[in-house]
């Protein structure tokens, strides 16, 4: 793209390229892995192992093509990211994650994500942040099971409706 | 004539002021639930159809319909306005809907969606009464082969949705075959990609990829990049409704979605997905502001939408005719017969003609409350687009793992759920196309299991591609559409020396 | 599937929403006739598929005849979906075991399931409870195929078994186990059988009416309209005898030996004492003798199967050996 254009003298190596492309290779590696364990039980035409090697080239031959992008430090200029609200909302998800799995039921689990994601986005008023997660999902929880009859996970706070 | 006198008489059933406000309770409670992801429309008339059990039948079909297309429209809705598709077949409309709603356009986003699926869906409703006998016989003839060449044109069309760079366009591409890879293999009962986890052994759900590649990678994304600049959202910029030029780029698109979705529909295994592609990509091709597609084209709304709506109704052609239920949606239809204890088919039209005409001309009141419904709530729904930003992206993401968490409520989903987020993030955060990878989810899967039947069939005869007239017609135009691009470009320098 | 679609929705239909009333009403008034009993049992009942399947339907209405015929004050349903049922009864066997309360429905496609996913657990852990139901099934070809009986498509098979083509469900599943107990019982090679998985009931279908395929393998009712249309030719149905008001042939009459159905019954955790055991047969017992049941057999068109005790755990035991052999015939299960 902005290969030979003498505005641009620092076309350096991009090195999350070389790892994007190194990824795309280990997950072809992964498809081939896989594939040898299937057996073709398949009596006629195609196998199962057929289109997973198939694809496993196709990824092998983007992964070259990446590669070569990033060695030309051909991608896109990107800005700079800001880890600390990324990592917030990762929180978030593995908080909800981890409250269904224990058993904490649907109401704390999808309050802590909105608190977190809030938190993210720059609030830094918790305590009302919770108090709105709560009743939110409280009535999103009334709603299922009452009118829905889809049973969401249930926790304390669940048992008490 | 038969034909018009039936529909006349399901008509006078379905304007008698009860059955209107059945309609209305339908659509309102279809589109309420629908727009919750992963809960489709199929499961959301599974969900509200105990409503309608104790209605007569002419109100109970009447609030059915209403229910089903109320959820198609509430798939939309979310997708256009806080990017995440309700289900598989409102992605497409996601991609420029979204980027319009952005840029403070979410009113003519919405009616366009709304007006392009009324437009389609009548004309494929009208499609229905008078083409389904013929339409399937036609259908009926397609095979595995016929399938697997449909596939090829629907790949080749969707370099539509990769971007500037082919390569990153193609990386997207392969992960999403690769994603569709996981599971048991359906013709042999073989686990691929599944590492031993049990959850594993389904497959990704689409609407779980969406949603974690739409909804949670947006929400990482720009929560990465809020210390740049405060991106206000602008709910409305310029009119809340469509203006004229709006008008005049959306009516086109909107017959030629139709004109995708209504056959592709009538297909045994067709689905929704081909022609919303089928359709974005020709749209991206046609237009005149091609700079505009992947920044927010009406276009890319207008086609997709109406091809979605116009699918739903030739779903229904080999449901009525043949008794064939091809989607989840359809079984959902065939359901609402069986309250009556009818089974729709061959003998339907025959014995029972006034329910399936009365069904027909309640899908034409449907339309009607839905576009009375929704375009009024066109303004209310992009004001939700001015809550504060950290509400609104908590309320997202709380939305989107709602659905999951009804639907499948185990930890490995969840889990693939963020981790879908994260790859959404990082696509969005090196410049990778988002949309590739879940067609080629949707598109691997179907294109792999019709080519391999296909060849079981033939015992391993490639051949039997090219023996079928509708395969080989279907190749040649995957071949052209392939190489057209390069012959015009070749045509243009070869012109451009002459001069 | 398509057909666990269907039912579940007339599950959705008739009972979700009146269920709690009228549970609740029902409950009320029988507190008085049979008080203890019904007290006791507040039961879980898991469906291991999603909302909407055929186990799921099947658990909703039991849940309703339970209640409804005042065996139980109050059931439970939960959904585990995964891996046609392996998923559920992992959790079921670990999390339930000893659990009195706990029930499970399962069906013929979970013993196919388990082998294939090569299933830590497997249904010999269960204790066996009840069949319920069960739906014979069909062989049918195309209106204009020269095959006319049962012993034509043998023929064929015999000639050359690539060229039949079986169009049914999911690999492993009922349909799939029938096109090879077909083969062996017609003497031709089970493992060469051309059999074409479609992922839906509206596919198959498609395909065996467009003649892409010799003959379509499904339930009966799933093809009934078809059949009775004149659409498709059905040569054989898999019951013992004759259905009544049927003129479809059994194979057995075409002195073909295939009999199969595809059966669901209830299982209770591992570790229950012999009482608990009892406990839960009989109430099984009473809710099938339930009016609500009946009716609900009825409106769903199930076919009453109801096999209890050890006999259900014999024909549990026995089913799961033939499904595995034949699975293992074919190929999708290794030995």
């Amino acid at each position: 793209m902005t290969a030979g254009d003498p505005v641009q003298p620092r076309r350096r190596v991009d090195r999350a390229g070389i790892v994007i492309a190194a990824l795309l290779a280990g997950l072809a590696a992964v498809l081939v892995w896989d594939a040898r364990g299937l057996q073709s039980t398949a009596m006629y035409g195609m196998g199962p192992e057929a289109m997973p090697v198939v694809i496993a080239s196709g990824l092998a031959l983007l992964a070259i093509g990446n590669f070569i992008e990033a060695l030309r430090g051909n991608l896109p200029a990107r800005e700079s990211a800001d880890p600390v609200p990324v990592v917030l909302i990762l929180v978030g998800l593995a908080l909800l994650i981890g409250i269904i799995g224990f058993g904490g039921g649907f109401i704390l689990a999808t309050s802590a994500l909105f608190v977190t994601t809030s938190a993210a986005f720059g609030r830094r008023a918790i305590v009302v942040d919770s108090i709105i997660a709560i009743v939110m999902s409280t009535l999103i929880y009334l709603a299922f099971d009452r009118l829905l009859t889809l049973s969401l996970p249930t926790g304390p706070l669940e048992r008490l409706l | 004539m038969d034909t018009f006198a039936a529909l006349a008489h399901g008509m006078a059933v379905a304007v008698q002021p009860m059955n209107l406000l059945y309609a209305l309770i339908g659509v309102f409670l279809g589109t309420a639930v629908g727009v919750l992801p992963g809960i489709g429309p199929a499961l959301t008339v599974a969900l509200l159809l105990p409503v309608t059990y104790k209605l007569d039948p002419g109100g109970s079909l009447i609030m059915f319909a209403g229910i089903y297309y109320g959820g198609m429209y509430g798939g939309s809705t979310t997708a256009i306005l806080i990017n995440t598709p309700g289900e598989s077949a409102s992605m497409a409309t996601a991609l420029e809907g979204n980027k319009m709603a952005k840029a403070g356009r979410g009113g003519p986003a919405l009616a366009t969606s709304a007006i392009g699926s009324f437009v389609a869906g009548t004309i494929a409703t009208i499609g229905l009464a008078f083409l389904a006998p013929w339409l399937v016989d036609f259908a009926v003839r397609f095979g595995p082969e016929d399938y697997f060449a449909l596939m090829c044109v629907a790949f080749v069309t969707v370099s539509a949705t990769f971007g500037d760079s082919p390569i990153r366009g193609l990386t997207s591409l392969f992960i999403g075959l690769t994603l569709g890879l996981v599971g048991i293999d359906k013709l042999t009962g073989q686990a691929r990609l599944a590492f031993g986890v049990p959850e594993l052994l389904d497959g990704v759900e689409v609407t779980t990829l969406a949603v974690g590649l739409f909804a949670l990678g947006e929400a990482l994304y720009v929560a990465s990049r809020r210390h740049h600049s405060e991106e206000k959202l602008e709910p409305v910029r310029g009119s809340l409704w469509m203006t004229k030029e709006d008008w005049k780029r959306s009516w086109k698109p909107w017959l030629r979605g139709t004109m995708f979705g209504f056959p592709i529909g009538a297909l045994p295994a067709g689905g929704a997905e081909i022609p919303t592609f089928l359709s974005y990509s020709t749209e991206k091709r046609l237009t005149k502001y091609p700079e505009e597609f992947g920044k927010g084209a009406i276009e890319g709304v207008a086609g997709p939408e109406a091809a979605n709506n116009a699918s739903a109704a030739g779903t229904l052609v080999p449901l009525l005719t043949l008794g064939l239920p091809t989607s989840a949606t359809a079984a959902m239809m065939l359901a609402g017969f069986q309250q009556y204890g009818l089974n729709p088919g061959p003998l339907l039209f025959a014995e029972r003609p006034d329910l399936v005409w009365g069904l027909i001309a309640s899908l034409f009141i449907a339309n009607v409350m839905l576009l009375v419904l929704n375009l009024p709530l066109v303004g209310l729904w992009v004001r939700l687009l001015a809550i504060p930003q950290p509400w609104l992206y908590a309320g997202i993401l709380v939305f989107a793992t709602m659905g999951t968490i009804a639907a499948k409520p185990s930890i490995v989903e969840l889990s693939m759920l963020a981790g879908f987020g994260v790859l959404g993030f990082l696509m969005r955060r090196f410049d990778f196309p988002i949309a590739p990878v879940v067609v080629g989810l949707i598109l691997g899967p179907i294109a792999e299991s019709q080519l391999r039947r296909a060849l079981a069939i033939s015992l391993g005869d490639p051949m039997t591609l090219l023996q079928s007239p509708i395969s080989a017609t279907l190749l040649a135009l995957a071949l052209i559409a392939l190489l057209a691009p390069f012959v015009l470009k070749g045509m243009g320098r070869f012109k451009a020396n002459e001069d | 599937m398509i057909n666990d679609v269907r039912m579940s929705l007339e599950n959705a239909l008739m009972f979700q929403f009146p269920a709690r009333l009228f549970g609740a009403a029902v409950a009320l008034t029988l507190v008085a006739a049979t008080p203890s009993f019904a007290q006791q049992l507040e039961l879980k009942l898991m469906a291991p598929a999603a909302p909407g399947g055929g186990w799921d339907q099947t658990a909703r209405s039991m849940q309703q005849a339970l209640v409804a015929a005042g065996v139980a004050r109050s059931v439970q349903v939960t959904n585990v979906p995964g891996a046609g049922g392996s998923v559920g009864i992992a959790q079921f066997v670990n999390g339930a075991k000893g659990d009195g309360n706990q029930l499970m429905v399962n069906g013929f496609v979970m013993v196919g399931a388990l082998a294939m996913n090569k299933s830590p657990v497997t249904l010999e852990q269960v204790t066996p409870i009840a069949r319920l139901t069960e739906e014979i099934q069909v062989i049918v070809v195309p209106a204009n195929s020269p095959i006319k009986t049962a012993q034509d498509l043998a023929a064929a098979v015999k000639a050359d078994i690539a060229k039949v083509t079986f169009a049914g469900g999911s690999a492993g599943g009922v349909d799939h186990v029938m096109a090879a107990l077909f083969a062996g019982a017609v003497g031709a090679d089970a493992k060469k059988i051309n059999y074409i998985p479609f992922s839906g009931g509206g596919e198959s279908l498609a395909a065996i009416l467009g003649a892409k395929v010799t003959a379509g393998i499904s339930g009966l009712s799933e093809y009934d309209g078809q059949i009775k249309s004149g659409k498709l030719r059905a040569i054989g149905v898999t019951s013992e005898k004759r259905i009544p008001g049927s003129d479809i042939p059994t194979f057995k009459e075409q002195g073909i030996d295939l009999v199969i159905a595809n059966w669901r019954s209830v299982v209770a955790p591992p570790g229950i004492t012999p009482e608990q055991r009892k406990t839960l047969s009989d109430a099984v017992e009473k809710m099938v003798k339930s009016d609500a049941w009946k009716e609900i057999l009825k409106q769903k068109g199930w076919e009453d199967a109801y096999l209890g005790g050890d006999d259900f755990a014999d024909f549990l035991k026995k089913e799961t050996v033939r499904v595995t052999d034949v699975l293992r015939s074919v190929g999708l299960v290794k030995s």
